[in-house]
């Protein structure tokens, strides 16, 4: 390896950014406005670029293993799937909670009128 | 036998009474439970002036969500049949006996009233009937169910369809998929004629763009229907 495949600074800059948004996503979750459930795909896609960033060699292996010419557009192929996963998993997490809030509001609107009814029959017993 | 008429309405102020005072004239014994989808005007008070149980959903579910409150009330409260009128007044109320009749012989789980069947009657745009017609052949193809009339609201239901519709039911234009569901857990699906009237007020829910998606929605429904089973026999049993 005569010369580095990636600039010291720039392989600096990113392993800092991946560092601090990594840091971001532990705060997140460990002051709960993140489940870890659901941030647990964001912690490991990014602890898997973070990888990438400190071996740059592996971006080349992948590469060639998937016969890209240019490493930066498996890296870039690589950017878009990780991005890709973690909407998804946005929206899969999106449908359990609408059937939630679907269940939720019918349970509700039963409560209610079971809540009348009572009150009804109650008002009945208060009237004899 | 105990009977509930399951009315969903969503800010249907001005035909809701009419609804309720032809079903008490229509079937005299069956209880009435209007759902209020959320409405922003009078829906649930004109309800509860006409006498009937309001289930007063708190946000906007959309007609499945709203059907589906329905049964969930006749399931807690053993109603051995259920049947879902829209609050609109397109639905003519003196259909319900004759509906009613495939259930209580034994013959049938849900009976849909087609508007295709008899004679007469309201039936929608060249378009739409077109997609009755595919989605009739789809259900036909994919299910086995022989229904004329797969967009029909007009429905009612016997003890294992409440069962399963307040267990399970489609949301977004739910109803043949709802066909499906039923056919699919071995319900016996039957139709009986009704005419239906053309709304007094307001406008349907489908306008000519989102029939596309209507029908694209319920194509990948029904396509997408084994997978769906398998998984629920599994959350069942």
């Amino acid at each position: 390896m005569n010369q580095p495949l990636l600039p010291l600074e720039l392989q600096v800059v990113a392993c800092v950014t991946l560092l601090a948004f990594l840091a971001w996503l532990l705060y997140l979750v460990r002051f709960k406005r993140l489940s870890l459930r659901e941030s647990l795909l964001w912690l490991v896609s990014t602890a898997v670029v973070l990888l990438f960033s400190l071996f740059p060699r592996l971006l080349y292996d992948l590469a060639r293993a998937i016969a890209v010419q240019v490493p930066s557009n498996a890296l870039f192929a690589l950017a878009i799937l990780y991005l890709a996963l973690n909407i998804l998993s946005l929206t899969i997490g999106l449908s359990g909670g609408a059937t939630h809030v679907r269940r939720l509001a019918q349970e509700c609107a039963l409560l209610r009128a079971e809540l009348d009814a009572m009150r009804v029959s109650l008002e009945k017993l208060g009237a004899s | 036998m105990r009977a509930l008429a399951i009315v969903p309405a969503w800010n249907e102020e001005r035909d809701l009474a009419g609804v309720i005072g032809e079903l008490r004239r229509a079937v005299p014994g069956w209880d009435i439970c209007v759902v209020d989808d959320g409405s922003s005007d009078a829906t649930a008070a004109v309800a509860r002036r006409a006498g009937a149980v309001v289930l007063r959903l708190p946000i906007n579910l959309g007609i499945g969500g709203a059907v589906q409150t329905g049964y969930l009330w006749a399931r807690a409260h053993g109603y051995d049949v259920a049947a879902q009128i829209d609050g609109d007044g397109q639905h003519d109320p003196q259909y319900l006996e004759g509906a009613v009749r495939p259930i209580v012989d034994g013959t049938a789980d849900v009976v849909i009233g087609s508007r295709y069947l008899g004679p007469g009657g309201f039936r929608s745009s060249a378009l739409r009937r077109a997609g009755a017609r595919y989605l009739s052949w789809f259900l036909r193809l994919r299910c086995r169910a022989h229904v004329t009339d797969p967009t029909s609201g007009f429905r009612v239901a016997g003890p294992r369809a409440i069962e399963l519709f307040a267990a399970h039911y489609p949301s977004d234009y739910p109803e043949p998929e709802a066909i499906a569901l039923a056919t699919r857990h071995g319900l016996r699906v039957e139709e009986v004629p009704v005419v239906m009237r053309e709304r007094q007020h307001g406008t349907s829910s489908i306008g000519p763009a989102r029939t596309l998606y209507y029908l694209i929605k319920v194509s990948l429904a029904l396509l997408l229907l084994p997978v769906e089973r398998s998984r629920k026999v599994e959350i069942s049993g």
